[in-house]
């Protein structure tokens, strides 16, 4: 019933409005969200410590107002590393999405339209690769690339986007098939359109509803599995401060100090459910329900 | 009809709805009575809120509308402050309902049986010595199912639409009430089978005795069935009459001009000025609501609130200005005539023995499949340009398979579609950017046919885009232009489809067409989703585009009325094969094919001969090999009906009919179907 009265002011109104009537799970996600995203931009700024700076306190001194998250073997304080790793982490979690989403989309909704052969041998692949669960996969696929770009954090982000694509192409074809049935598509058929124009012009806008929710549920996963690789001696090096990669390195300390595990544990939780209610709250904005990710 | 206190009073009744924190008053002091055994028709324009008073009637109302004042007696007991309980009692037993769409009202996953028999064991069968399985049977017999004792066991999907229909009556029927709330029944359904919904209704109604509330948009289905009318706008009761006095002398300009509005299958006689505009909820005067569309509106009818006077025996009206707006005044229409096309040009279009036929949907099924009979067999027809030709039947016939034929979707199996003289290759894919811009499609659904993420300007765009490599200047000018085309204003560029209405969306879809500037458009149904009012702007549109641009139009409808208004030429299609192709003026006169004289004379408002049943349904299955219309043709000539293919017999006029019955011996009976034929 909105009409077309589009001045700035409204504009403004309109999202505050929205804003109040949004679900409490929305709120509180964004407002997660929010303090993760200040703390990634701005932490490397405040945080009391560097990043590998050695000999802050006593090693394994455990929790205190100086350090929050306890210090480690090495004398570096885990608060501090937590707050400049907030970046790399939220960094190559959106990307790593991003870049399952726009390559899953396109193999999914040119699938959905395109249709015959094609479609059919694409779904096949894809689904072979979705048989794999996610952790193997990506060791596969890290494997496979070698040594010499082990530790790099383009590879972990080609790792997520392999890991997402095909699934996130699933739902984006489910989406397509639907569009495909409708008359404006047959108009731009008619009008001999090519398959990219109309996946473009006709397809993409009527699926973004689908894809955004999708986007932001992936995204709310990709950090424990990001945090996995790195766990496991497969995702970004010592001495980078990323989260999961941290959990690994003090493990070994957790009955001598646990809140060294657990403040990287706790921050990447708190995240993850930032990004998840998040995503609830979208997706009851949207109208559409959420089915969970499939770990 | 009625003697004793009415079966159903309504008074003053009040409604709002909740519209984002405000509460938007819907029905404002609406009042009427419908007797025992009478059949009472609410008739207005979408959004006009007749179908929520019709569910008052049923104590029922969405969550978020509020009672303000007013009452809704049913055999004197209030509808709207009677108890949950009461009410479940009520309903489904005294007071039933049938919906408008019987595809969603019936549950899909249940056999009919089931769904009705679970009526019956609500509240029990009507007559106690009867057991629930009987009853069911003899309400599938009573609404003139096929086979009544095993059609119980069939589901929804198994059934066509007009039984679906029929099992929704059935339903309603089952503890026989006293009340039936019908909601638009027939809207979506064909002529033919709406004839015989109507017929359905009208003997049920002599043998039970039940009242009806019809409520519809269509004032020619109230002409068959309704004993009293009452008219509505923007939730008032602008008129109330009974039906032979509604239709003879309407007085209140809005019931007026929807008469006015009603494509009529006879072109003479006075006609007054269609509907203008569209209701607008956000704009309404204090005074009276229709006066931003009334044509005789002076400047206090903005202000005084319009009451219901009488004006005649039963006849009630809301409108200050009813006596000077004499009977008489009603102007008489501009005459009718159009021009002629010559028909000795070689013909923008010619379809040339072509048979249609639907493959496998999977790739891979083409190589196990059988192949399907064909949907549209030895199809030849030639549209000459600048004229306008009109395929006609009803669903089913295969008047859309043929135009999405000739638009490239689907290949033709046999025979050759020449455009412009040059041999049309059967996808869209292997034509050339030229033929794809000058054969222009239009969707029946405007709803469906416009991209719900795009603004109208951007629509109306990529075709330039596409087909004219211009510079941005130029895109923007050829929008406006197309826009102003359509009559709509420039600002509409802006606007998303769902800001738009029905009429709207459709004037973007055919802005759309035009821009391609396209020799043949194609219009599939492009009428059938619109309220009556914005189908007759629509029509005028088409009819000066037509003359401006001078387009070839292949109109494809199953409205005779609109077809009689806007066609030039008609074929007549059964089952895939034409039966008659003529001039329209020949086609709507004597001699008539069998088929074309049914479809005439289901047309609402179309003069009934006495003891002539309706047309039967369509059969299913493959055609025989003789004429595909024997078997349900009332009028068979015999054997070689049945066994050879109908020769094309062609008249002095140049109509030809494909039929045995030589022309002389088909159809002297004159039709003449005629909206007036009820007025005193």
């Amino acid at each position: 019933m909105v009409l077309a009265v589009t001045g700035p002011a409204s504009r403004w109104r309109r999202a505050l409005l929205a804003w109040r009537r949004s679900p409490v799970s929305f709120r509180a996600g964004a407002a997660l969200l929010l303090v993760h995203a200040i703390v990634a931009a701005t932490g490397p700024f405040w945080a009391p410590y560097g990043l590998s700076q050695m000999g802050t306190g006593a090693p394994l001194a455990g929790m205190s107002w100086s350090h929050p998250f306890g210090v480690d073997q090495l004398g570096r304080d885990i608060f501090s590393r937590v707050v400049h790793g907030g970046h790399i982490v939220l960094l190559l979690s959106l990307s790593g999405t991003f870049l399952g989403l726009v390559v899953g989309a396109v193999i999914g909704l040119l699938s959905g339209y395109v249709r015959g052969w094609i479609d059919e041998a694409l779904q096949r692949v894809l689904e072979a690769l979705i048989s794999i669960p996610f952790l193997v996969l990506a060791l596969i696929a890290i494997a496979a690339a070698g040594p010499e770009l082990s530790g790099n954090p383009l590879l972990v982000i080609l790792v997520v986007a392999l890991v997402y694509a095909p699934r996130i192409a699933r739902i984006a074809r489910a989406a397509a098939l639907d569009i495909v049935t409708r008359d404006f598509v047959t108009v731009a058929r008619l009008r001999g359109e090519s398959a990219w124009s109309v996946m473009r012009r006709e397809l993409l806008p009527n699926a973004s509803g689908v894809l955004l929710v999708e986007f932001a549920l992936r995204a709310g996963y990709a950090p424990v599995l990001i945090g996995s690789l790195g766990f496991l001696g497969f995702g970004m090096r010592p001495p980078t401060p990323e989260w999961g990669l941290m959990i690994s390195e003090n493990r070994a300390l957790i009955i001598v100090s646990p809140i060294t595990v657990l403040g990287p544990g706790l921050t990447l939780a708190s995240l993850v459910v930032g990004l998840n209610l998040f995503t609830e709250g979208l997706a009851r904005i949207l109208g559409r329900t959420v089915r969970r990710a499939d770990k | 009809m009625s003697e004793g206190p009415p079966l159903v009073e309504v008074q003053g009744l009040d409604l709002a709805y909740r519209h984002r924190d405000d509460w938007l008053r819907v029905l404002h002091g609406v009042s009427f009575t419908i007797g025992q055994g009478e059949t009472f028709g609410l008739v207005g324009e979408s959004g006009c809120g007749k179908s929520t008073v019709a569910y008052q009637l049923l104590g029922y109302r969405r969550p978020n509308a509020r009672v303000e004042g007013g009452k809704v007696l049913f055999q004197g007991r209030d509808m709207l402050r009677l108890s949950r309980p009461e009410l479940d009692s009520l309903r489904g037993n005294r007071v039933a309902l049938v919906p408008q769409n019987p595809t969603t009202a019936l549950s899909p996953g249940m056999r009919v049986g089931e769904q009705i028999a679970e009526v019956l064991a609500l509240h029990g069968p009507p007559d106690h010595g009867i057991a629930a399985a009987g009853r069911t049977v003899e309400l599938f017999h009573l609404v003139g199912l096929p086979a009544p004792e095993r059609i119980g066991r069939r589901y929804p999907h198994q059934l066509s639409g007009g039984q679906q229909q029929r099992v929704a009556i059935a339903m309603a029927l089952a503890c026989d009430p006293a009340l039936v709330v019908l909601d638009e029944p027939t809207t979506g359904l064909d002529v033919t089978t709406q004839e015989q919904i109507l017929e359905l209704l009208r003997s049920l109604r002599r043998r039970l005795g039940m009242s009806m509330l019809y409520v519809t948009h269509d004032l020619g289905v109230l002409a068959e069935i309704a004993d009293r009318i009452g008219v509505m706008y923007a939730g008032h009761m602008v008129e109330v009459a009974p039906t032979s006095v509604l239709f003879g002398a309407p007085r209140h300009p809005y019931a007026r001009g929807l008469l006015a509005s009603l494509p009529r299958i006879e072109e003479t006689g006075p006609r007054g000025r269609p509907l203008r505009g569209l209701l607008r909820r956000d704009d309404l005067p204090a005074g009276c609501p229709f006066q931003p569309r009334c044509d005789d509106a002076e400047p206090s009818c903005a202000i005084s609130a319009q009451r219901l006077e009488p004006a005649g025996p039963g006849h009630e009206v809301a409108c200050q200005r009813w006596r000077r707006l004499d009977a008489a005044a009603i102007e008489t229409a501009r005459d009718g005539t159009r021009p002629v096309t010559p028909l000795g040009e070689a013909p923008v279009l010619a379809v040339k023995g072509v048979d249609l036929r639907y493959d496998a949907a999977a790739w891979w099924g083409r190589w196990f499949a059988a192949s399907t009979p064909p949907v549209v067999s030895g199809l030849d027809f030639a549209v000459a340009a600048g004229e306008t030709f009109a395929l006609v039947g009803e669903s089913g016939s295969g008047k859309s398979t043929i135009a999405r034929a000739i638009s490239g979707m689907i290949a033709p199996a046999t025979g050759s579609i020449l455009f412009q003289g040059e041999k049309l290759p059967g996808l869209v894919r292997a034509r050339t950017t030229e033929q794809r811009r000058r054969i222009q499609y239009i969707f029946q659904n405007p709803d469906a046919s416009l991209n719900p993420r795009a603004r109208a300007g951007k629509i109306i765009a990529r075709p330039l885009e596409l087909f004219g490599a211009a510079s941005g200047a130029s895109v923007a000018a050829g929008v406006a232009r197309a826009l102003d085309e359509v009559r709509l204003d420039a600002g509409f560029a802006a606007r998303y489809p769902d800001q738009l209405s029905g009429g709207e969306r459709q004037r973007v879809a055919i802005a759309r067409a035009l821009i391609a500037e396209p020799t043949l458009l194609l219009c599939d149904e492009i009428l059938s989703a619109l309220d009556v009012s914005v189908q007759a702007s629509i029509i005028e549109l088409l009819r000066r585009l037509r003359r401006e641009l001078r387009l070839t139009l292949l109109f494809i409808s199953h409205d005779l009325a609109v077809v009689r208004h806007l066609a030039d030429r008609v074929g007549v299609l059964y089952r895939g094969r034409l039966m008659e192709v003529g001039r329209v003026d020949d086609i709507f006169a004597p001699p008539f094919h069998p088929y074309t004289h049914e479809l005439l004379m289901a047309v609402p408002g179309a003069r009934k001969e006495a003891g002539r049943a309706a047309l039967g349904p369509a059969p299913s299955g493959a055609p025989g090999k003789g004429c595909v219309f024997a078997g349900r043709c009332p009028v068979q000539a015999g054997p070689q009906c049945e066994n050879e293919t109908p020769p094309w017999r062609t008249a002095e006029s140049g109509l030809k009919i494909r039929c045995h019955i030589p022309l002389n011996e088909l159809g002297q009976r004159p039709p003449t179907p005629n909206r007036e034929v009820l007025s005193p």
